[in-house]
């Protein structure tokens, strides 16, 4: 079976000011469907930068991206839009979450931006997490570990096939780091999709079913 | 949803934007409505039952003169079509804090100015030092029947309140002006002409300006009292355009402020599945409420300002058809948004990792 996500010979230069840094040196990813891939290494290493690629964010300088067998690179900026919307969940390590939204409508806008009515979709994810009570406050009446919960309920409302995570717990104490692992991990047995997760945390990459290690831009190990 | 949850996320600046696009409505509606005084002005002037004006030749429009009325009177009616000659002699007279044209016309003529169901209160001019003035002033003074105003030596007499739309806001009788004016013979500022058969107004014009006097048809001479006022258009027409510039260059300024420091969000945003066209429009949304609120904002504004004009001064009229708050709410609708365009663009252009990345 295909990969549902795969990257071949990603190269990705950032040009600022004349100066050229090249962030990704050739990387070749395939992550299949319901697989749950950690990627470790330093800060400045591409981990996040290979997650923005992956999650048709950002452009590749060279090489390609395939997501559900689709060669993003062939995709106008419309279709490359709703093939995100379509296939990728993404938690990002800060969380961001709209600080002016409840923790429901945070849930609610990815569905709201597919141009779908949320219906209890939300309510339901924020259960899921176990938020439900709380699903009327807004970010900032929520601790961080509480914060993430939410990011992870958003990412997952529209049941995406592949959820990234840049550094979930990055934030977190180990308390609030091994719950929100936890969650991570159950939602996955129960809903399936495939996971890239990065961390620089050894007891989280244990918990993914293949561990990819980073340096330079380059896959060193996997 | 979430275009509102963000405009109220910032009260002050919302409120400032909403009441930037407000005074500008209110601006555009009250300076412009206060353009309809000049346009009541010329539209009562000629409110009266005859067909043409006769005003002499060396005279501006607007400016009482003195010709001598009974002789004038006698060589108009000579005139073939013409039916009768109405004398008015006006003259300043401050009444209400503010001066009056008195319209000084025979008793007899009374019924070409306004029909008997239009006095509302007391009587008709019959002669002496009396007047009748219109249900306008007799508000703005207050004035009431039986009152005396005392004014160039003589005290006058309310004896009758005309319903507001006759030609003049005083009338007292012509004999009597010229009384209080010193004058030895029976003088008229200008004449109303009645003809006997309207297809005969071009004759008569032509015969009246051949005895070498000003004459205008009615509409003529609105036309002509009303684009005597061009230049206070000007200057007004540059109020209203400096005002919506200003909330143009506010509106642009908050959309602007607001993308800057969104910045995040909209990465956010791009990265949960936003398209362009979403964010593009979700920016845009904001200003459309910042608009809508400034547009019900500025309606209150002008019906507040137009009670305050008003009762500041109560003879100045303040006429503002539907059709123009339509074109304010527009004018705002689309200033707004045009503000914002360019705004709502660099948002929908934002790199989404640059944008998550953004401190």
């Amino acid at each position: 079976m295909a990969p549902i996500l795969e990257t071949r010979s990603l190269v990705k230069v950032y040009r600022a000011d004349g100066v050229e840094t090249p962030a990704l040196r050739g990387v070749d990813l395939a992550v299949e469907a319901g697989e749950f891939v950690a990627i470790m290494g330093p800060s400045g290493c591409g981990k996040s930068t290979l997650l923005y690629l992956v999650g048709l964010l950002a452009t590749p300088t060279e090489g390609t991206v395939r997501l559900d067998g689709r060669d993003a690179a062939a995709l106008g900026d419309g279709e490359r839009t709703r093939l995100r919307r379509r296939h990728i969940g993404y938690v990002f390590q800060r969380f961001n979450l709209l600080g002016t939204l409840s923790a429901e409508e945070n849930v609610a806008l990815p569905l709201r931006l597919r141009g779908e009515r949320p219906g209890a979709a939300p309510h339901d994810m924020l259960r899921a997490v176990g938020l439900e009570e709380k699903r009327r406050r807004r970010p900032n009446q929520l601790s961080v570990g509480e914060q993430q919960r939410v990011a992870i309920a958003r990412a997952l409302v529209t049941r995406p096939t592949v959820l990234l995570a840049d550094e979930p717990t990055g934030n977190l104490d180990s308390e609030a780091s091994d719950r929100v692992m936890d969650l991570v991990g159950r939602l996955h047995r129960d809903t399936g999709q495939a996971i890239v997760l990065i961390t620089h945390n050894r007891q989280v990459a244990d918990r993914a079913d293949r561990l990819i290690r980073m340096h330079d831009g380059r896959f060193v190990d996997a | 949803m979430l275009p509102l949850a963000n405009i109220l996320a910032r009260p002050l600046r919302t409120t400032v934007s909403v009441l930037a696009v407000g005074v500008g409505v209110a601006l555009f509606l009250v300076l412009v409505g206060l353009t309809s005084m000049l346009d009541e002005i010329a539209r009562r002037t000629t409110q009266v039952e005859a067909h043409l004006m006769v005003w002499p030749a060396s005279d501006q429009v607007v400016v009482s003169g003195g010709l001598p009325a009974d002789k004038v009177e006698r060589d108009l009616e000579s005139i073939a079509g013409v039916e009768h000659a109405i004398p008015v002699l006006r003259w300043p007279f401050k009444m209400a804090g503010r001066v009056q044209n008195v319209y000084g016309i025979r008793p007899e003529d009374w019924r070409y100015f306004a029909s008997a169901d239009q006095i509302v209160d007391g009587r008709a001019l019959a002669g002496g030092a009396e007047m009748v003035i219109d249900a306008r002033l007799a508000a703005a003074g207050p004035y009431r029947v039986g009152q005396t105003v005392e004014r160039w030596g003589h005290a006058f007499r309310i004896v009758g309140i005309a319903k507001e739309g006759v030609a003049g806001r005083v009338f007292m009788p012509i004999d009597t002006v010229g009384e209080a004016l010193q004058q030895t013979d029976r003088r008229a500022s200008f004449f109303y002409v009645r003809v006997t058969d309207p297809a005969s107004v071009a004759a008569v014009r032509e015969a009246i300006r051949e005895r070498g006097l000003n004459v205008f048809t009615l509409e003529e001479f609105y036309d002509v009292l009303a684009s005597s006022f061009v230049d206070m258009d000007l200057v007004i027409g540059s109020v209203v355009f400096v005002a919506g510039f200003v909330c143009f260059l506010v509106i642009l300024l908050t959309v602007y402020t607001m993308v800057i420091e969104r910045t995040r969000e909209i990465g956010i945003l791009k990265g949960i599945g936003a398209s362009r066209a979403q964010v593009f429009g979700l920016v845009l949304a904001e200003a459309g409420l910042i608009a809508g609120a400034g547009i019900v904002a500025g309606f209150l504004l002008t019906w507040g300002g137009k009670a305050l004009v008003l009762h500041l001064q109560p003879l100045w009229t303040v006429e503002i058809p539907p059709v123009r708050y339509l074109l304010a709410a527009l004018l705002a609708a689309g200033g707004t948004l045009l503000g914002a365009a360019q705004p709502a663009a660099r948002a929908a252009r934002q790199d989404p990792v640059e944008s998550l990345r953004y401190e």
